[in-house]
């Protein structure tokens, strides 16, 4: 194929980055099937109960320690409303040696559940992970990488640029700019060559193997059978596809903690 | 319509499919290819829709619009086939609707169902939350149901049954919470256990020095969520098994982690292993290794071979002695920046340099992987091995440095993701043609499975809604139909009443192509 068609995945990339930005949250929990979400208030209630009276045997963050792991519970995962961790936290399970908690009032065994709720959500809905600290190269070493490979491009547009995107943003935005979410799908400039030798330039709006269309600069459509016309689409990350293929992880480190520098 | 076909031992792996598609490869072998030649090369120019069955259900919790990732199985004029939650019966003639069977799910992933199993006259039919539901093929009606995975736990089921003989295999998915996977026989009449192979060996048993601890183990991974194959004649079953858990992070799982992200091979009568290849040791990259391990006999250095093929998410084409798993091809088909070359055993060595960081390592894979669950084919006629190969740049991040991390424990960027129709030689891992798509899209979880026939023919999908065929010894493309949506399963192909069919599903619409005037 033109190499420079590849261009045109920009789109497709940018859509899934916002169906992946879409999943954050409420809708990984519609997908994983996880229900209603936990109540952070209860949770952080219940946390100061837990720690004190449980998490000896089920560990601080309740997966395990000389007592089960409470975050892949059947019982927990099953439980709406304390309706199966009330009666077991009021009775314990004497006969594998978890010591009845009769004294707990209703809501406190309430808070313990939904604190417990909040441990499985924090481990299994994974739209609410978060990217650490991933600032963490030598500037001044990034500083040398972009004069080197990037600054013939780039000579002055980065001014301010850590200003407009997130540490983790910034790292995909200058791997692949396409991918950098914020910035929407640019539109992909197209020439088309006819078989009389005419070039009309627009903008892409659709290619595939078969059929080529676009809107010139007046705003009029045109489709085109791929056999009858020559299609060149310029390549403007041609140099981010070839940097792609050279950056070791330290580089795209060092690089970033430059770019986050230009504020 | 009476129903006569008992699928068990039918079909051995040397043989083509023949007239009818009864299971979710065709055949045993996951070939994909089909004897059928009324669809050739010579007159697929003339190839015209007969008619399209559009599937009526809205949104799925979670996913959005319907995806028809099933391959319909045909029986006696008959087409089965799936969404999650749903099943349906059509005409094969005329795509009228004979019956829709639903359920209603009470949590479990809506991501993909891949279609029916079938014994005799009943189907089987694996729900979002782990219910495996035996229906009359008749009528749609419902005989049993048995839960055999619990969704609260993360466990769900999309998967085609496979029908062995008096078995009924079925597998898992889910990978959000950390849990072992397994994969299991039942008697098709009462849907009871027959046996059940773990994922992970259990403390003592061999294996089990791949993992440093009991709960790492329990936390296992490993699952089965796509279909194996068969070869009647060695009495193997085939399977491929999913990532460890925690998917990203790998701090509490030092080893190898068997027998996740492999190939196994069990005894279908005893659910006992055989042999197991790992195709990524220690995986810390969601390289679930379940795409089709591919059967066929052909040559191998001069030698009549009996080999197994898999194109894998990892990147890696493989290709094995069937016999005794002994790798004969380890060869990359897309960027496989993430390994250090392979072992003695051909196993690849994973880079702890290429692990997910938190601050991120670039990989030279888009995310969803190198290929994904679409099923690829090998064509006899070409000695081809075809597969639609994502390619691209992903970043992988460590979110969880606890010791004991959980859930995914990371997660991947994809930067860009470019997919192409590949042609790989067997022997060599080399790949003949290529075929890279115009237009946007692919890769990740979806895309077109594969078919070839021995009409000179390879039909796929590209990403811009286009269903193709191709001449698969050169990669010609040879005729088009623009269904509109992306083709979402495997297309297949069938003869009935001396006219033959292709079918394929493409969105929430089921599309029957034939010859006009064959």
């Amino acid at each position: 194929m033109d190499r420079v068609n590849r261009f045109v995945l920009l789109l497709a990339v940018f859509a899934m980055n916002v169906l992946a930005q879409g999943r954050g949250g409420q809708g990984t929990r519609d997908f994983l099937g996880l229900g209603a979400p936990p109540d952070p208030v209860a949770a952080e209630r219940g946390e100061k109960l837990y720690t004190p009276n449980c998490s000896f045997c089920h560990g601080l963050k309740a997966n395990g320690a000389e007592g089960p792991d409470l975050v892949r519970s059947p019982l927990v995962l099953h439980d709406e409303k304390a309706d199966l961790i009330g009666p077991l936290i009021l009775q314990g399970r004497p006969d594998k040696g978890m010591p009845a908690f009769a004294s707990m009032t209703a809501s406190q065994v309430s808070d313990i559940a939904q604190f417990l709720h909040m441990r499985v959500e924090l481990a299994v809905n994974r739209g609410l992970y978060k990217v650490q600290n991933i600032v963490v190269g030598d500037a001044k070493a990034g500083e040398a990488y972009f004069n080197a490979h990037c600054k013939t491009c780039h000579a002055s547009d980065l001014a301010h640029v850590a200003t407009k995107f997130a540490p983790v943003d910034l790292q995909a935005a200058f791997l692949w700019p396409a991918s950098g979410r914020g910035r929407g799908a640019r539109s992909t400039k197209a020439t088309i060559t006819l078989s009389t030798g005419e070039k009309l330039t627009g903008t892409l709006k659709r290619i595939d193997d078969f059929d080529v269309s676009m809107v010139d600069a007046d705003g009029e459509y045109h489709s085109w059978p791929r056999d009858r016309v020559k299609v060149e689409i310029p390549d403007p990350l041609v140099g981010h596809r070839e940097l792609l293929a050279k950056y070791t992880d330290e580089d795209m480190h060092n690089l970033l903690s430059y770019l986050v520098t230009l504020k | 319509m009476k129903i006569r076909f008992f699928l068990g031992g039918f079909f051995t792996a040397t043989l083509a499919i023949a007239q009818d598609w009864p299971t979710y490869n065709g055949d045993f072998s996951g070939r994909r290819y089909s004897a059928l030649s009324q669809i050739n090369s010579s007159n697929v120019g003339s190839l015209a829709l007969q008619w399209m069955y559009r599937v009526n259900v809205g949104p799925l919790r979670g996913v959005g619009n319907a995806q028809i990732k099933s391959t319909p199985i045909e029986v006696n004029g008959i087409l089965y086939f799936t969404l999650p939650d749903h099943v349906w019966a059509v005409n094969a003639r005329t795509g009228e609707e004979l019956w829709h069977y639903s359920w209603v799910d009470h949590g479990g992933h809506l991501v993909g169902n891949r279609g029916v199993g079938m014994y005799g006259n009943w189907l089987y039919f694996l729900t979002p939350d782990g219910w495996f539901i035996s229906l009359n093929a008749k009528d749609g009606k419902e005989r049993w149901r048995k839960k055999v995975a619990d969704e609260k736990l993360q466990y769900f089921t999309t998967m085609a049954a496979m029908v062995i003989g008096k078995r009924v295999i079925i597998g898992v998915g889910g990978d959000a919470m950390d849990v072992p996977g397994y994969l299991e026989s039942r008697d098709p009449e009462t849907g009871d256990l027959q046996w059940r192979w773990n994922s992970e060996p259990r403390p003592g048993e061999p294996g089990s020095e791949t993992w440093p601890s009991k709960s790492s183990m329990e936390h296992g991974g490993g699952m089965t969520w796509l279909p194996g194959t068969y070869d009647p004649e060695l009495n193997l079953l085939y399977w491929g098994t999913g990532n460890p858990n925690p998917v990203y992070a790998g701090q509490s799982r030092k080893g190898d982690n068997l027998y996740t992200c492999s190939i196994v091979a069990l005894n279908p009568d005893t659910g006992k292993l055989v042999w197991y290849f790992q195709a990524s040791p220690h995986d810390t990259h969601d390289w679930d290794n379940v795409e089709t391990p591919v059967l066929f006999d052909a040559i191998f250095n001069g030698q009549p071979r009996k080999l197994l093929a898999q194109a894998a998410r990892n990147g890696y084409f493989f290709v094995l002695d069937r016999t005794n798993g002994k790798n004969l091809v380890s060869a990359g088909f897309t960027g496989v920046n993430w390994s250090k070359g392979v072992d003695q055993k051909g196993q690849p060595i994973p880079d702890v340099a290429k692990e997910p960081k938190e601050a991120g390592s670039l990989i030279d894979i888009p995310g969803g992987g190198g290929t994904n669950w679409p099923p690829p084919s090998f064509d006899p006629d070409t000695g081809l091995f075809y597969v639609n190969a994502n390619k691209g740049y992903s970043v992988t991040y460590l979110t969880d440095t606890d010791e004991k991390p959980e859930g995914y424990g990371g997660s991947g960027r994809t930067l860009f993701s470019q997919s192409a129709l590949e042609a790989i030689d067997y022997q060599t891992g080399k790949i003949r043609w290529s075929h890279e798509y115009q237009g946007a899209g692919g890769g990740g979880l979806g895309g077109a499975g594969i078919l070839t026939t021995a009409g000179k023919l390879l039909f796929t999908g590209d990403p811009a809604g286009n269903l193709i065929a191709y001449d698969p010894a050169t990669g010609k493309i040879l005729w088009h139909f623009r269904v509109g949506s992306n083709v979402s399963n495997g297309p297949m192909t069938f003869l009935l009443d001396g006219k033959q069919y292709l079918i394929v599903g493409a969105g929430d619409t089921l599309f029957a192509f034939a010859i006009l005037k064959p």
